[in-house]
C-alpha cells in the first residue's frame, strides 16, 4: 500500500508542506516493501490546476492515501473520487507522519474499513455519492437544450413540408452526404440532438448518407469549440484534426451505408 | 445555514443558461397556436411521440453516465492515454476516448498538459476521434437507428480515427505543434 505525503523537500526529514496542491514534492512511501521516492510535484510551478496536476501525479502512482497540510475541498474531491483518501490539517516531517499513520493515530482508515480489495471494486457510500452528483449535475445540464431540440422538431414535423427538404437534399447521395457533413459541423452540442434531429431528417426522406455524415461531423468536426481547440492544442494542430475529421465524416458515412446495406439488404 | 458551495452553483448557473432556448421554443410554440392551433396540436403529438420514443433508453443513459462516473476518472483516463507507444499507445488512447465522458472542452487543459509532457499528437487526436463514441449514449442511437448499424458506423468510426490520428501526427509533423501551441499561448 502506498502513500504520499506532499512535502517541502525530496527527503524524509524534510517538512509536510503547507498545502498539497503547491507541495514542491510528494514524497511516496510503499509500506509493504519499504521502499520510499520523492517525485517533484508539477503543480508546484503551475499558475493554474495545480490541484490537478497533483491529483494525476497521485493516481499516477498508485497512490491510496495522501497525508498533507491544507487540501482544498475540490481536490479533497477529485482524490476522493479517484479512490484515494486524504488525511489533511497535519504538521511535522515526513517520516514522523508515516510512523503516525502507521501506530494508527489518524483513526479509523478507509483501508480498514474497505478491507483489501481491489482499488477498482471499492465502492464507498461516498465514491457512490460523488458518482450519482456528477451523473446527475450532466444529465441536468443535457435535458434543457434536449427538450428544446425535441419540440423544435415538434414544430419542424408540423410545419416544414417534405418538398423543403427534398429542395436541400435533392438524393444526389455525394451532395447529400457534403451537406450533411457540413450540418454537422457548424453544430455543436449533446449528440443526443444530432441523433434525434438524424432521425427526423431520415423520416422526412433524408437519406441515411446524409444523416451518418451529420451525426459524425456532429462529434467529430467542431466549428464553434476551434478557437477553444486552437488555444489549447495550437492552431496547426486544430485545423488539421478538423479538416482531416470532416474528410474521414464523408469516407466513414459513405462506407456505413453501402456495408449496412449489404447487411440488411439494401435499403437505403 | 448550509453555506453555497461554489461548484454547484456554477452548474446550476449553467443549467440556467441553457434554459433561455426551450423557453424561446415554448414561446414560439405560444405564438403559432394564435396563429394554426391545428398545426401545433399536430406539433405537440410529434413532439410527445418523440419524448416516449426515449424514456426507456434515456433512463439507460443515466444509469451507463452513473457506472461510467463510478469506476472511471479523468485522471485516471489521462494516465491511460499517457502510457505505452505504438499499438499499446493506439489502442490506449482508443480506449481512453471511448471511455471519456462530457463535454470536449474540459478535457483540453488535461491534453495540453499531456502533450507538454511528450505525448504524441498522433495520440492526441486519435483519442479525440474516439470521442465520437459514445457508450452511454448507445442505447438512444440503437433504438433510432437499430443495433446492426450502429455496430458497422462504430467499428469505421474506431478505424477512422485511428486513421485520422496518423494523418493529424504527419500533417502537424509530430513536435513542431508544441512551438506552435506555446506561439499562440504567448499571442493570447
Amino acid at each position: 500500500m502506498k502513500i504520499a505525503v506532499s512535502s517541502e523537500g525530496a527527503d524524509l526529514e524534510a517538512k509536510v508542506a503547507h498545502k498539497f496542491g503547491t507541495a514542491k514534492y510528494l514524497v511516496i512511501i510503499d509500506l509493504d516493501s519499504e521502499e520510499s521516492e520523492a517525485v517533484p510535484n508539477p503543480g508546484a510551478s503551475a499558475q493554474r490546476g495545480a490541484g490537478m496536476q497533483s491529483v494525476v501525479l497521485a493516481v499516477s502512482k498508485d497512490v491510496e492515501v495522501v497525508l498533507t497540510g491544507h487540501c482544498s475541498p475540490v481536490v479533497k474531491n477529485h482524490l476522493a473520487a479517484n479512490g484515494i483518501e486524504v488525511i489533511p490539517d497535519l504538521s511535522g516531517t515526513v517520516s514522523e507522519l508515516v510512523e503516525r499513520y502507521r501506530k494508527g493515530d489518524f483513526g479509523k482508515h478507509e483501508e480498514a474499513e474497505l478491507g483489501h480489495r481491489p482499488k477498482w471494486a471499492r465502492i464507498d457510500k461516498a465514491v457512490f455519492k460523488n458518482a450519482a452528483r456528477t451523473s446527475a449535475k450532466q444529465f441536468g445540464m443535457l435535458l434543457p437544450i434536449l427538450a428544446g431540440v425535441v419540440m423544435l422538431m415538434g414544430l419542424f414535423n408540423a410545419f416544414v413540408p417534405r418538398s423543403f427538404m427534398a429542395s436541400i437534399f435533392s438524393g444526389n447521395r455525394a451532395l447529400d452526404t457534403l451537406w450533411g457533413a457540413c450540418f454537422g459541423s457548424i453544430t455543436a452540442g449533446n449528440p443526443i440532438n444530432s441523433y434525434i434531429i438524424g432521425h427526423e431528417l431520415l423520416s422526412s426522406g433524408v437519406s441515411l448518407f446524409a444523416v451518418t455524415a451529420f451525426i459524425l461531423a456532429w462529434v467529430t468536426v467542431g466549428l464553434i469549440q476551434l478557437p477553444a481547440e486552437i488555444a489549447a492544442l495550437g492552431k496547426r494542430f486544430a485545423l488539421a484534426r478538423n479538416a482531416v475529421s470532416f474528410v474521414l465524416a464523408l469516407g466513414v458515412a459513405t462506407l456505413t451505408v453501402l456495408v449496412f446495406n449489404l447487411v440488411v439488404g439494401g435499403i437505403y | 445555514m448550509r453555506k453555497n458551495n461554489p461548484q454547484a452553483l456554477t452548474w446550476q448557473r449553467r443549467i440556467m443558461r441553457m434554459l433561455p432556448f426551450p423557453c424561446a421554443v415554448l414561446a414560439i410554440y405560444g405564438i403559432l397556436y394564435i396563429i394554426n392551433p391545428v398545426k401545433i396540436s399536430i406539433a405537440l403529438k410529434s413532439t410527445g411521440s418523440i419524448f416516449s420514443h426515449m424514456i426507456v433508453p434515456i433512463s439507460l443513459v443515466f444509469a451507463l453516465m452513473l457506472a461510467l462516473n463510478l469506476f472511471l476518472k479523468p485522471a485516471q483516463i489521462v494516465k491511460f492515454l499517457g502510457e505505452g507507444s505504438g499499438i499499446k499507445g493506439v489502442i490506449l488512447s482508443t480506449a481512453a476516448g471511448i471511455i471519456s465522458t462530457g463535454p470536449v472542452y474540459a478535457w483540453y487543459p488535461l491534453l495540453k498538459d499531456l502533450r507538454e509532457k511528450g505525448v504524441r499528437d498522433s495520440f492526441t487526436a486519435i483519442f479525440l476521434g474516439n470521442r465520437a463514441i459514445k457508450l452511454p449514449l448507445l442505447p438512444i442511437m440503437i433504438s433510432y437507428f437499430g443495433w446492426v448499424y450502429v455496430v458497422i458506423l462504430t467499428i469505421f468510426t474506431i478505424l477512422a480515427s485511428i486513421c485520422a490520428g496518423y494523418a493529424v501526427g504527419a500533417l502537424v509533423k509530430e513536435g513542431e505543434s508544441d512551438a506552435d501551441c506555446r506561439a499562440q499561448q504567448e499571442s493570447i
